[in-house]
């Protein structure tokens, strides 16, 4: 710390502060354009003078110059207002001050400060600029006559998002921030340049003239996405949401929001949303009353064990256990499950085994803490975007290690002095196996790792795995592997990360058992930057675990219970918003259940494939409607509140559940309030909260380990015949599940499914981008737009699974790699 | 006072007024003349045969009796304009802050004072409606 004088008060700051952040700590207010705390100081627009007395009272930048013991500062004397008038006075010469037609008005800091400081009249005169406006893109309008070359765009998309679509370009007068070639923006959208703009540049062109800054209400909430937990700000106006606002000070991600945060909202206020309950007479799904649907489906599920359910992880925790609770002790069954079955086994029995805890060991805040992340797939980018960006950060900004092992190359391998290796599809246990094997016979475990029950089954079950016998299979070197070894052992704190998910079959229990290994070897876990963190993919992936809303003992698990229904087993389904005709592996299989069933019953927004297939259709609410909590894949807790009303006829999954369990003659459920007292009480870590408690900020479920080796079973090698490639599935960077296609944003920028594939594939088959081309595997074929790219390797064919026009089901049956043949 | 001292003063004014010219306009036959700051129906104002209102929104911030509907949307040349338009003439109490706020001079207020009608619904006032004539 040192001691300093601002304005005459006498003030303490961090030895590493600037004088901008010693006055910001202190409650003294320094007017700033060009800088913005995530990112690294600048010093480009000088509005932030101060005076220093020991630098002869010169007027230097506080938001770029360090601050020294016994300092004497002065920030607003007359001569520093006059100066930071002539500053505003020379942005505003060329400006076009078009704040009637501009859409940061209200919000404009270039605005707020010419207000602030009465520039009423200008003292030069000059041209204004006459660039022309970039309306290449549906997402983000560029128009650079208003730019006030902060920089801030530029920077946080290179420092942060590590893009890199915009920089200076042009000298002087002439300067203006453009993209590659000076064409038009073409990048991933995550709109971090719009929200760190400070003025009217960069637009959200979704929200476009919809409203202006100060008619729109502003309400706390949470990312209905994915598992990253993002806080968001909705702006509301009579009752819709019409964008999302950026709050520098929310969450741990400062703001920071990905594509489908930022520009997918649009499905909350969707025309296209269920309004009132459907139930199917005469063969045709027509609207009906709450009281004849629920009285149906309360009738249907009296049956009993011939009852199974399906249920969303973007249900809030209480509805999860409400759902639970109607399921076990009002029905009296035990077939319900989440997430295809599947998505969530890396928790359920790989952490579950190993950690003795059905969640990650570490939290996405250790990522900045660590030395070494070694991430599996790059996949965990696309999947995870936010938590892209802090590995992006650490290893831009702090010089962390990044070793990916992954089937495909993408943008985390484009990162400096990231090592990526490439192995063959399906080959991740093997390689993490092998590693394992390395740290054993090389003598880099820690040397308690031999206390830590199951090591000698371990030892001997990788006794199989030498480097070399691996390398061979899974095409890296066997040097690569004990590189890799040899790294993470010697790395003081390392973190592993993969991600998890419905497209991830084989990022399974085995994958999590092999990765956790490694980190118990090591003794790299519960200790700050170490552990395994499993990206899980939905926003509440973590509470359904946590809930337990997974396969019970003597229950059937999702896709048991698809069997089940084929089989006549199971005659009523409940699906709370799943849409498994898109998102299940093996669209026959999933039709030939629906088929069978005698009485489906589906709860959603819309009216998906799967709900126009059921008898019954009960409308829901979307986050934005109502209150609970969520829990992020690193087990953050989430309250949030709902931001509008819902509309009459809709109800929550919560009250449609309660109504349920009173008509099947149960007590009348708890408020949701109540009921997550009663989860708090008993879920492990909960202990202690409440909605009121988490009401200002979301707090963290510890997790307790108990380490316990378990031999992960590697699968064996994909080796493909000749003339067919490895279709490997997964998440695209613009989507997230099924519910992203009712988001504008995502859809204007990925509107349809595609096949990725190599260029060696694609000039060996005579494949353009673009071509319609047929992907053919075993169990059906479809057509899908090709996109040739340099990433994929060859012989490897990338597909996500977000589409329901397109559904990657149709060929593809659940297997993490799937032989396929592909021609125009 | 002498008591028969009021009734000649009340007479003498009676009489006094019998001469002089009648106050009492005989509406509607006869017009007010409206002064030219009288703040009557609003107008918008018409330039190059567009509504010069760039849906700034500023008037319905201002209004007080919050009468004022604006919603913008972007035409063909990507710019501003106002696809709604409505004033609530119900509810304006013509304080013609609107006017005041107008950065474009989009909107002004007219002598049109006879605003009576039948229906609620036509005390709304559109952009149709609202658009100087030529
Ligand atoms: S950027 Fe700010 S000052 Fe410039 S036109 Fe827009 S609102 Fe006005
Ligand atoms: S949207 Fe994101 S990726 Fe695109 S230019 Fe802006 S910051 Fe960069
Ligand atoms: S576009 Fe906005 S953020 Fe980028 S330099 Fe210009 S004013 Fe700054
Ligand atoms: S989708 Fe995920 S990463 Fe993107 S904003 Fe939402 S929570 Fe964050
Ligand atoms: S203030 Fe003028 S330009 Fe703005 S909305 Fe009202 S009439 Fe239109
Ligand atoms: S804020 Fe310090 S120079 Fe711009």
């Amino acid at each position: 710390m040192v001691n300093l004088t601002i304005d005459d008060k006498q003030v303490t700051a961090p030895k590493s502060a600037t004088i901008y952040e010693a006055a910001t700590l202190n409650g003294v207010k320094i007017p700033i354009l060009c800088h913005d705390k995530k990112l690294l100081p600048f010093g480009a627009c000088r509005m932030c003078l101060v005076e220093v007395e020991q630098m002869k009272g010169r007027q230097i930048p506080a938001c770029t110059t360090p601050v020294t013991e016994g300092m004497i500062i002065r920030t607003s004397t007359p001569d520093i207002v006059k100066a930071r008038k002539m500053v505003l006075e020379l942005l505003l010469l060329n400006h076009p001050l078009d704040c009637p037609v501009c859409d940061k008005s209200g919000d404009c800091d270039l605005q707020n400060l010419t207000y602030e400081y009465q520039v009423n009249s200008n003292r030069f005169t000059d041209a204004k600029f006459n660039h022309e406006i970039d309306y290449n893109n549906p997402l983000i309008e560029r128009d650079m006559n208003r730019c006030v070359l902060c920089g801030k765009c530029a920077r946080i998309c290179d420092e942060i998002v590590s893009f890199g679509a915009l920089t200076f370009i042009d000298r002087g007068i002439e300067t203006k921030i453009g993209c590659e070639f000076e064409e038009g923006l073409n990048c991933e959208f995550c709109g971090s340049c719009i929200s760190v703009c400070p003025v009217g540049s960069l637009l959200a062109r979704p929200f476009k003239h919809k409203a202006r800054f100060w008619a729109l209400t502003k309400h706390k909430s949470v990312c209905g996405y994915c598992g990253t937990g993002c806080n968001l700000t909705l702006g509301v106006k009579d009752n819709k949401v019409l964008t999302t606002i950026y709050d520098e000070n929310q969450g741990f991600h400062k703001g920071q929001l990905c594509v489908r945060g930022r520009f997918g909202y649009q499905f909350i206020s969707s025309e296209k949303r269920l309004t009132t309950p459907l139930v199917r007479k005469n063969g045709r799904l027509v609207e009906s009353t709450w009281d004849e649907a629920l009285e149906l489906v309360a009738g249907r599920l009296k049956g009993g064990s011939n009852v199974a359910a399906l249920a969303t992880p973007r249900l809030t925790n209480e509805e999860l256990a409400l759902f639970k609770k109607l399921l076990v002790e009002n029905v009296g069954t035990k077939n319900f499950d989440h997430a295809a079955g599947y998505a969530h086994a890396a928790l359920t029995e790989g952490f579950a085994r190993s950690f003795g805890a059905a969640a990650s060991s570490a939290s996405i805040l250790d990522i900045q803490k660590s030395d070494l992340l070694l991430v599996i797939k790059t996949d965990s980018y696309e999947t995870h975007p936010v938590v892209g960006f802090e590995i992006n950060m650490a290893v831009k900004n702090r010089g962390a290690k990044l070793s990916i092992l992954s089937d495909k190359r993408g943008k985390l391998s484009k990162l400096p002095q990231a090592q990526t290796l490439l192995h063959r599809p399906g080959s991740e246990v093997a390689i993490l196996n092998a590693i394992a094997r390395v740290l054993i016979v090389d003598k880099l475990a820690s040397a308690t790792a031999v206390t830590i029950a199951g090591y000698a089954e371990l030892v001997k079950a990788l006794s199989g795995f030498t480097a070399e016998t691996v390398a061979t299979q899974v095409g890296i070197s066997a040097a690569d592997i004990k590189k890799l070894a040899s790294d993470y052992a010697a790395a003081e704190k390392a973190l592993i990360i993969f991600p998890a998910g419905q497209a991830y079959s084989g990022h399974n229990a085995d994958l999590a058992t092999a990765a956790a290994n490694l980190a118990l070897l090591t003794g790299k876990y519960d200790k700050e930057g170490c552990g395994v963190l499993c990206l899980s993919e939905k926003n509440n992936s973590q509470g359904a675990v946590d809930m337990g809303f997974i396969p019970q003992e003597g229950g059937l698990n999702a896709l048991q219970i698809l069997d089940a229904c084929a089989d006549g087993s199971v005659k009523t389904l409940f699906i709370a918003g799943e849409n498994p005709l898109t998102s299940y592996p093996s669209l026959a299989k999933v039709k030939a259940a629906f088929e069978a069933l005698e009485f489906l019953v589906v709860s959603e927004l819309f009216l998906t494939e799967t709900a126009a297939k059921a008898d019954v259709v009960l409308p829901v609410c979307s986050f934005a409607e109502k209150d609970g909590t969520f829990t992020s894949t690193d087990r953050r807790v989430q309250y949030f509140k709902s931001a509008i009303r819902k509309s009459v006829h809709i109800k929550t999954d919560y009250e449609i559940f309660s109504n349920l369990v009173t008509r099947l003659g149960g007590a009348v459920p708890p408020t949701p309030a109540l009921l997550f007292n009663e989860i708090a009480a008993k879920t492990p870590g909960y202990q202690g909260m409440s909605h009121v408690s988490l009401r200002k900020e979301g707090a963290f479920a510890p997790v307790a380990t108990k380490p316990e080796f378990v031999a992960p079973q590697a699968a064996a090698p994909f080796t493909a015949e000749t003339g067919k490639l490895a279709l490997v599935t997964g998440s695209a960077l613009y989507h997230n599940g099924t519910l992203s296609e009712h988001g504008e944003g995502p859809m204007h920028v990925c509107p349809e499914n595609y096949v990725e594939l190599s260029r060696a594939d694609a000039s060996l088959y005579k494949i353009a981008e673009g071509d319609l081309v047929t992907v053919a595997s075993a169990t059906g074929s479809m057509q899908l737009k090709a996109r040739v790219t340099p990433r994929m390797p060859a012989g490897v064919v990338f597909s996500p699974y977000h589409f329901s026009e397109a559904p990657i089901n149709t060929i593809w049956s659940g297997s993490p790699v799937t032989a396929v043949t592909v021609s125009k | 006072m002498n008591p028969i001292t009021p009734i000649i003063n009340g007479m003498k004014i009676t009489l006094k007024h019998m001469f002089m010219k009648p106050v009492t306009l005989q509406y509607p036959t006869e017009r007010p003349k409206v002064a030219i700051r009288f703040r009557g129906l609003h107008a918008l104002n018409v330039s190059h045969d567009k509504a010069k209102c760039v849906a700034c929104y500023l008037c319905p911030t201002v209004c007080p009796a919050k009468c004022i509907t604006v919603e913008a949307a972007e035409d063909a040349n990507h710019d501003k304009y106002a696809t709604v338009y409505e004033i609530d003439m119900l509810r304006c109490i013509f304080c013609g802050y609107c006017v005041e706020a107008c950065p474009v001079d989009a909107v002004k207020m007219t002598e049109e004072f006879e605003l009576a009608n039948y229906n609620r619904k036509d005390f709304i006032y559109s952009k149709e409606r609202l658009l100087v004539k030529k």
